[in-house]
C-alpha cells in the first residue's frame, strides 16, 4: 500500500523529469514556438513543491532559477526570485490545491505562474531596463495547458487516492 | 505556519521565514551580478554544463535539414551551380576591380602619409540557441573564447549586421541582436551620406534616433554602418527604412526600420575579428 506512494516521489522520477525540463529548454526554439513555449522547468518544480515538499522546495527552485537565468542571459536572481515565489504561493495553497482535480487545479494555478512572469518583469524592471513587449505573457498560458496535461497524466496514470495522500 | 508531513512541533523554519531568506538571496545575486558583474564564473559553469546538450539537442534538426538536402532534386542542383559559376565569374571580375583599388588605395596612402586600415578576419560561427527575456534579444553562438572571440565583436550574416557579442564563454558566446532594445548602431544613410544612430525598438524592429524633421530620409532607404565609433566596420547593410512619419510634439521624425540581417532565421553567421596591424595581399 505504501510502495506505490514511494515510488511515485522517489528521488529518480524527481530528477528525472526536471532533467527532461531542462533538456526540453535547451530545444533550438524559435518563432511562435521560442513565444509560446511552456516553462518547463517551473511547471516542474511547481508539480513536485505540491507533491513532495519535503524533497523539492525553495532551494531547487532557486538553483533552477539561477540556470533559466544564464539560459536568457539576463540578470542573476531575477527567474530565480521568481520561482521562489512561486513555490512560496504554492505551499501557501497547497491543501486547498491537492483537493481538485487537473481541470481547477489548472485554472489555481493560472494566477500563480502569472505572478511568477510578472515577478521577472519586476526584477528585471528594477535592475535592467523597460521591457520589449509583452509576448512574454504568452508561456503563462502554455504553462497552465502543460500543469493540466501532466496533474491529468498523473491522475489517470496513478488513481486518485494517492494524490490525495503524497 | 504548519503543512502536513511536518511534526508539528519540529523545528523547522516556515515558509514565510524560508522565502525571505531565499529572497534575500535572490536579491544579492541580482546586485552582485548588475552592479559588480561577479557571477560571470557561474555563467561561464552554466555554459560548460548546457553546452553538449544543446548542441545533441541540435541534431535532429540538422539531421532533417540534411536528409532535405539529400534529396533534392539533380536537376535544381545543376540549375543552382550554373546560377553561381556565373556570379562567381561576375565576382571575379569585380574582385580583380577591387585588388586594383586596394593597391591604389594603397599607394595613395602612402602618399598621404595615412594609417592604414586593420585588416580583418572572419570566423564562422552557427546558432546554437536563441534565448527568451523580456529585456533583450539575444542568441547563443557555438564559438567562444577557444576561438579568438571577445565582446564588442561585430557579427554579421550574408544580408547585413546581425549584432554584437556581448558575453563570451568557453566554447559559446551570446550576441545581442540589432533589434534588441538599447542596442546602438551608428550609421549613415546610403543614399544621402546622412549619419546617424540605429536603435533596436523589440519585435524584431530598429527604428532610427534624432533625425530633424527637415532631413532628406524616406521609406526604402538602406542604412549602413559608418564606422565612426571603431567597433563596427563601415559600410555593412543594417537596415532599410520602412515607414516615416512626423510628430506634432517631437522635432524630430519617426523613422522605423527592418534589419536587413535575418536575425533568427540566419543558422551561420560570421564574426569578425580586426586585426591590429595590416594584412595585405
Amino acid at each position: 500500500m505504501n510502495m506505490p506512494a514511494q515510488m511515485f516521489g522517489s528521488w529518480r522520477r524527481i530528477l528525472g523529469s526536471l532533467t527532461l525540463a531542462v533538456l526540453l529548454e535547451q530545444l533550438p526554439w524559435s518563432g511562435w514556438a521560442l513565444a509560446l513555449r511552456p516553462d518547463f522547468v517551473l511547471v516542474g518544480v511547481l508539480f513536485w513543491t505540491l507533491h513532495q515538499p519535503a524533497r523539492i522546495g525553495f532551494g531547487a527552485a532557486f538553483f533552477l532559477g539561477l540556470l533559466a537565468d544564464f539560459q536568457d542571459g539576463s540578470v542573476f536572481g531575477q527567474h530565480a526570485i521568481a520561482y521562489v515565489a512561486g513555490v512560496y504561493l504554492v505551499l501557501f495553497l497547497r491543501m486547498r490545491l491537492l483537493q481538485f482535480d487537473p481541470y481547477r487545479q489548472a485554472a489555481q494555478l493560472f494566477p500563480i505562474l502569472l505572478t511568477v512572469q510578472l515577478a521577472v518583469l519586476l526584477i528585471g524592471w528594477l535592475a535592467v531596463n523597460p521591457p520589449a513587449s509583452l509576448v512574454m505573457l504568452l508561456p503563462v498560458l502554455s504553462s497552465t495547458v502543460l500543469w493540466y496535461l501532466v496533474a491529468l497524466f498523473v491522475r489517470l496514470w496513478h488513481g486518485k487516492s494517492l494524490l490525495d495522500r503524497a | 505556519m504548519a503543512t502536513p508531513g511536518q511534526l508539528m512541533f519540529a523545528r523547522r523554519l516556515g515558509p514565510t521565514a524560508r522565502l525571505l531568506i531565499w529572497l534575500l538571496v535572490g536579491v544579492s545575486c541580482v546586485v552582485a551580478d548588475a552592479r559588480y558583474r561577479a557571477l560571470d564564473d557561474l555563467r561561464s559553469g552554466f555554459s560548460l554544463l548546457l553546452q553538449p546538450a544543446r548542441e545533441t539537442l541540435r541534431a535532429p534538426s540538422d539531421i532533417a535539414a540534411e536528409l532535405g538536402g539529400f534529396f533534392t532534386r539533380h536537376r535544381l542542383l545543376q540549375n543552382e551551380r550554373d546560377a553561381l559559376l556565373a556570379e562567381r565569374a561576375r565576382l571575379l571580375i569585380s574582385v580583380n576591380a577591387a585588388k586594383e583599388l586596394v593597391r591604389e588605395n594603397a599607394e595613395l596612402r602612402t602618399l598621404l602619409q595615412l594609417q592604414t586600415r586593420p585588416g580583418q578576419q572572419a570566423v564562422q560561427a552557427a546558432l546554437l540557441y536563441q534565448g527568451h527575456d523580456w529585456f533583450a534579444q539575444r542568441i547563443t553562438l557555438d564559438q567562444g573564447g577557444g576561438a579568438g572571440l571577445r565582446s564588442g565583436l561585430p557579427v554579421v550574416d550574408a544580408t547585413g549586421l546581425v549584432g554584437q557579442v556581448s558575453r563570451v564563454y568557453p566554447g559559446s558566446s551570446e550576441v545581442a541582436l540589432v533589434s534588441s532594445p538599447e542596442q546602438l548602431t551608428p550609421v549613415f544613410v546610403e543614399r544621402t551620406g546622412q549619419r546617424g544612430l540605429a536603435a533596436g525598438s523589440g519585435h524584431g524592429q530598429m527604428e532610427l534616433r534624432y533625425m530633424p524633421a527637415q532631413t532628406d530620409i524616406r521609406a526604402g532607404d538602406r542604412l549602413l554602418t559608418s564606422g565612426i565609433d571603431r567597433v563596427y566596420p563601415s559600410g555593412i547593410p543594417v537596415a532599410r527604412v520602412s515607414r516615416v512619419s512626423r510628430s506634432q510634439s517631437s522635432p524630430y521624425l519617426r523613422v522605423e526600420c527592418l534589419p536587413l540581417a535575418g536575425l533568427d532565421r540566419s543558422r551561420a553567421v560570421l564574426v569578425l575579428i580586426a586585426e591590429p596591424q595590416v594584412t595585405t595581399r
